[in-house]
């Protein structure tokens, strides 16, 4: 819970976001170099998370028990088939992120590029972080991958009970704009189910990707679950 | 007596004030989900909140807050009640549970959304939002806003409750181990900033348990005058059982520990129960209040940056078209990046604090002051130095500017001070006082010094603190006047030592109409500041002159140990006269000749720029663009298009032409006061859709090409688009959206642009965008990326 700190920033998933097949040539290399230290240098990541019992799954809907938030369509359901337990995480890299994008776009654009992207992969860092934290405090059970609302039919209007019910505006900072997108804009929240028994992994799809839609890479035709 | 007093008589009868402690907390206890709405128990279930709120007064709570911490309209959206049943209502349960001696405060918290720059949500929005709360709170006896994370938001709420009420105001907002709030708020920016907008009280609460508290309330108690308030939360609550660590008599033990730096008024947030507060109660009973002993300089801030005025710092003035084509310009066709450029372009050459000037007779300078304040917040962390000679341009600068600014400013005319003092007063900045009157600058360094007194005693009857004054002796021309120098530098040194202010001047001016003018800035420069000048106004792209006051710092043992100065200088001597505007490209140092379109190929973006200049020595304008510059990027078009290169590449290729392009705009406007243009696009982001770098990449692609484009930003309704493409008759209107749910908005904006007939052709693109729903919405181009969007232009263009 609370603050993370990164020393790195995964460069080649930034990359592959940009839809660079293969290796960066050098001037891009350079300055991903100088964009992952400035971003460094502004975000501060952070993650919040609750475990909240399941009271019902059913074909299309799961309900929690204490919490005023259901989640609905069939891909929830199924992925939290067998789970006793769901994870509500929110993760976030604080709106310094957006301040040096906005910065960057005003000075160099292909920086900004660079440095969206570099977020982008970033805050996917935090959220494997704090998966860390949620399979440590559940130990001798068992947990699903991360499904986020947007992913299949799990809908995006999930979002607003979902911030409330994980306390996300208190504990992280993130809120929804009026039109529903997270802010600060380099933002996650995921469904992790919990389970007495061990999990069926299903290889995760491009379907169930926070980039799905916006990758560069798989409009070239790539695909990193390979 | 009225209810400021009434307050004020709580705090000078009592040791301590005692607050109550958390609502969600208890509320869940009774029943209520996490995640549900606590403000509609107002209604439901009113014998909870007395139950509650009794509660807390039995446990010595001496103000209790009404549950009305989200009732706002936003949040109270989907509930079916409004902000004026809610409110009321939970008014009366807290005064019904309470003894008469009991205070009941309208609770405020955050508003849910984030506020522009990062969310979409405006200044002026979350203005009316919190006033819809303060009035219809109008019963409660103060208003408290808390669990505030962004200075912006709390900015807008004070001036919320102090213009439409008469009650006293606490403010505590939300701080992390970090020392900074949730969007790096500081706790000095938060002192300086809400003692400057006139609230009674404030503190911190929420995030941590009282021990870990301790760091910011010894830093508060450096920065604020004003009774300090504390609610911590009882530890912090464990993810999985959702219990908080901290027992009554821990919490009451540290809270006990705060009381040394001045903490007046105490009780807890989330975790917290009336035990908690029974605790408190009874640990303070016996202990002294002992006020904290603040020592404030003179200081201005952002959020995130305080610059306090203990030594010289650098105001860069190079926001201000006086004499700048290209400025004036940007000025008349709104292009706010080419100010951000001028803003960036000065922090990074050593500015401390920029001037904002963005008078010009032929534009609205009120509109174009607010919308460059926020966009240059939205990018840097440099507190601004507002400068108009009109208040009324003032007064919206100040509304909107996050922090405590600097009002370029007021001078010893009576029209003058009556019209700008109040305002520096009202917004809580601090004045630059320029020694002029009606009678004009006085040729004496004594005439200088009688106005600056006249200011200083003017702005302290206001209630303005002395610190806040900084007196502008006034430089004059040497080549004019030539004794004058001397008296500016007798009048600086008189205000400096004598009076104890603060000083400011503009350098530049000495030396106009004489050769060598920077040998003239940089030596009148090191006399000023020898005679005590502590902020000096000028260019900080002139190297000498930013090393001039480098050097100073270095030799009046200000900088210590020479860090700032090496830092500055040990790999980058001074030695040209201007630093070179852009910044450095990797790989600059290739050696071997180069030509516009190996630059362009490589990156370089100086190298670029440097070659243009020379080209316009020999070559036409049109000539370099149509044969040097599209061929070039054409070619990176095309190496993209077949996977050669990936899109930084192309946007590097991108910027070097832009670089380029700069060079030739401003040839051609000192040559025949013309630009290139091949045809005006509009651009926009759509209503709800605050991520617009693909958008602006396609704006720097058109731009290359020779486009002018009107960019209209992000978040733009449907309206505005209308508007902008029937004035500027563009033939060609883009619109990008990267969210699914923002694509409603997209489709509203083409609909809107066909119901009024308007002859443009739209192309749109995005994230989420198919060729299909491009067709079904009615736009006539879906473009795949940003060279397919040129590509259509081209098209659209060469139709004619």
């Amino acid at each position: 819970m609370g603050a993370v700190r990164l020393d790195r920033i995964n460069r080649d998933e930034a990359f592959r976001y940009m839809g660079i097949r293969g290796t960066a040539d050098e001037v891009t290399a350079a300055l991903a170099e100088e964009c992952e230290g400035r971003l460094l240098g502004e975000i501060t990541p952070k993650y919040c998370w609750v475990t909240a019992e399941i009271a019902d799954i059913s074909e299309s809907e799961v309900t929690l028990s204490g919490y005023k938030l259901s989640l609905r369509g069939r891909d929830i359901a199924a992925h939290l088939s067998g789970c006793h337990a769901a994870v509500l995480l929110c993760a976030t890299l604080g709106n310094g992120a957006d301040r040096l994008i906005r910065l960057l776009q005003a000075e160099d654009m292909a920086k900004a590029l660079i440095a969206d992207s570099l977020a982008s992969a970033a805050v996917e860092q935090v959220c494997d972080i704090a998966e860390e934290e949620i399979r440590s405090r559940h130990q001798g059970l068992f947990t699903t991958w991360r499904f986020s609302p947007g992913y299949g039919d799990f809908p995006l209007d999930t979002q607003r009970d979902f911030l409330a019910a994980a306390n996300a505006s208190r504990a992280a900072g993130i809120c929804l704009s009026a039109s529903g997108m997270l802010t600060p804009t380099k933002s996650v929240t995921a469904v992790i189910g919990i389970s007495r028994n061990p999990i069926e992994r299903k290889r995760q799809s491009c379907e169930a990707c926070n980039l799905r839609g916006k990758c560069a890479y798989r409009k070239t035709g790539g695909h990193c679950g390979e | 007596m009225n209810k400021k007093e009434k307050f004020q008589r709580l705090l000078s009868e009592n040791e301590f004030v005692f607050l109550d402690g958390a609502m969600g907390t208890m509320l869940q206890a009774k029943g209520l989900e996490t995640g549900g709405v606590p403000e509609l128990l107002n209604l439901e279930k009113p014998e909870w909140l007395t139950e509650i709120h009794g509660a807390y007064a039995g446990a010595g709570a001496q103000i209790v807050y009404a549950n009305t911490f989200g009732a706002n309209r936003y949040k109270l959206e989907e509930t079916g009640k409004t902000v004026s049943e809610i409110i009321p209502a939970a008014i009366k349960n807290a005064r019904s549970a309470c003894v008469e001696s009991t205070l009941v405060a309208l609770d405020i918290g955050p508003i849910g959304q984030l506020l522009e720059p990062t969310g979409s949500l405006t200044f002026e929005e979350a203005y009316d939002i919190f006033k819809e709360q303060v009035i219809a709170g109008a019963d409660a006896d103060l208003v408290v806003f808390e669990t505030m994370t962004d200075l912006y938001e709390l900015k807008a709420a004070v001036l919320a409750a102090k213009e439409n009420s008469d009650l006293p105001i606490i403010c505590t907002m939300t701080f992390e181990q970090n020392m900074r709030t949730f969007t790096g708020c500081s706790v000095s920016a938060m002192a300086l900033t809400l003692e400057g907008l006139g609230v009674e009280a404030i503190g911190v609460n929420c995030s941590l348990g009282p021990r870990e508290l301790e760091p910011v309330i010894a830093e508060l108690s450096r920065w604020t005058t004003l009774p300090i308030a504390v609610k911590p939360n009882a530890g912090l609550p464990d993810p999985v059982t959702n219990k908080y660590d901290v027992t009554p008599e821990e919490f009451a033990e540290s809270a006990a520990g705060l009381v040394k730096y001045g903490v007046k008024l105490a009780g807890g947030c989330c975790g917290t129960t009336p035990d908690f507060i029974r605790a408190v109660v009874k640990r303070l009973s016996g202990m002294k209040y002992t006020g904290q002993d603040a020592k404030i300089g003179a200081a201005v801030c952002t959020p995130a940056k305080t610059v306090e005025i203990n030594q010289p710092r650098i105001i860069g003035e190079r926001i201000n078209p006086t004499g700048k084509k290209l400025f004036k310009e940007a000025l008349k066709k709104g292009d706010i990046d080419y100010i951000l450029g001028q803003a960036i372009e000065q922090i990074n050459a050593g500015a401390d604090i920029l001037d904002v000037n963005v008078g010009l007779p032929d534009i609205d300078e009120k509109e174009m002051m607010v919308r460059v304040v926020k966009a240059l917040q939205g990018v840097t962390d440099l507190p601004l130095q507002l400068d108009s000679t009109r208040p009324d341009v003032l007064e919206a600068a100040l509304r909107v500017y996050n922090g405590k600014p600097i009002v370029n400013s007021v001078n010893g005319e009576s029209g003058s001070l009556e019209a700008i003092l109040p305002l520096v007063k009202k917004y809580g900045a601090a004045v630059v006082g320029l020694t002029l009157d009606e009678g004009g600058i006085p040729k004496e360094a004594d005439g200088r010094f009688a106005i600056a007194e006249r200011i200083l005693a003017r702005a302290q009857e206001l209630g303005i603190p002395k610190r806040d004054v900084f007196i502008d002796c006034l430089t004059l021309t040497a080549s004019a006047e030539q004794a004058g120098a001397m008296e500016t530098l007798k009048a600086v040194h008189r205000v400096k030592n004598e009076l104890g202010l603060k000083t400011v001047l503009g350098v530049s001016n000495i030396s106009f109409g004489l050769p060598s003018r920077e040998l003239v800035n940089c030596n009148f420069l090191q006399m000023a500041l020898t005679n005590g000048l502590d902020l000096p106004i000028i260019n900080p792209n002139a190297a000498l002159m930013t090393g001039a006051v480098r050097a100073y710092k270095l030799l009046a043992n200000i900088d210590e140990n020479a860090s700032e100065f090496i830092a500055a200088y040990a790999n980058n001597a001074v030695t040209a006269s201007v630093s070179a505007p852009a910044a450095a490209s990797p790989s600059a140092s290739k050696g071997g000749a180069m030509d516009l379109p190996s630059a362009i190929a490589n990156g370089l973006k100086s190298e670029g720029a440097k070659i243009t200049a020379e080209l316009l020595k020999t070559h036409d304008t049109m000539d370099i663009v149509d044969n040097m510059l599209i061929p070039a990027l054409d070619k990176a078009g095309a190496d993209f298009e077949t996977g050669r290169i990936f899109l930084p590449q192309l946007i590097t290729a991108a910027g070097v032409a832009q670089a380029a392009f700069e060079v030739i705009k401003e040839h051609m406007l000192k040559t025949n006061g013309e630009t290139v243009s091949k045809g005006k696009v509009v651009l926009a982001t759509v209503k709800g859709d605050i991520h617009d770098i693909g958008k602006n990449i396609v704006k720097v692609l058109l731009e290359n090409y020779g486009f002018e484009v009107i960019d209209l930003g992000k978040d733009v309704p449907p309206e505005s688009v209308l508007e902008a493409a029937v004035k500027h008759e563009v033939k060609l209107v883009g619109l990008s959206a990267l969210m699914t749910t923002t694509l409603g908005a997209m489709a509203d904006t083409v609909e809107l642009l066909h119901q009024n007939n308007v002859p443009c052709k739209i192309v749109v693109g995005g994230a989420v965008l198919t060729p299909e729903y491009a067709e079904k919405i009615g736009a006539d181009f879906y473009a795949k990326d940003a060279k397919e969007t040129v590509d259509i232009a081209k098209r659209v263009y060469s139709e004619e």
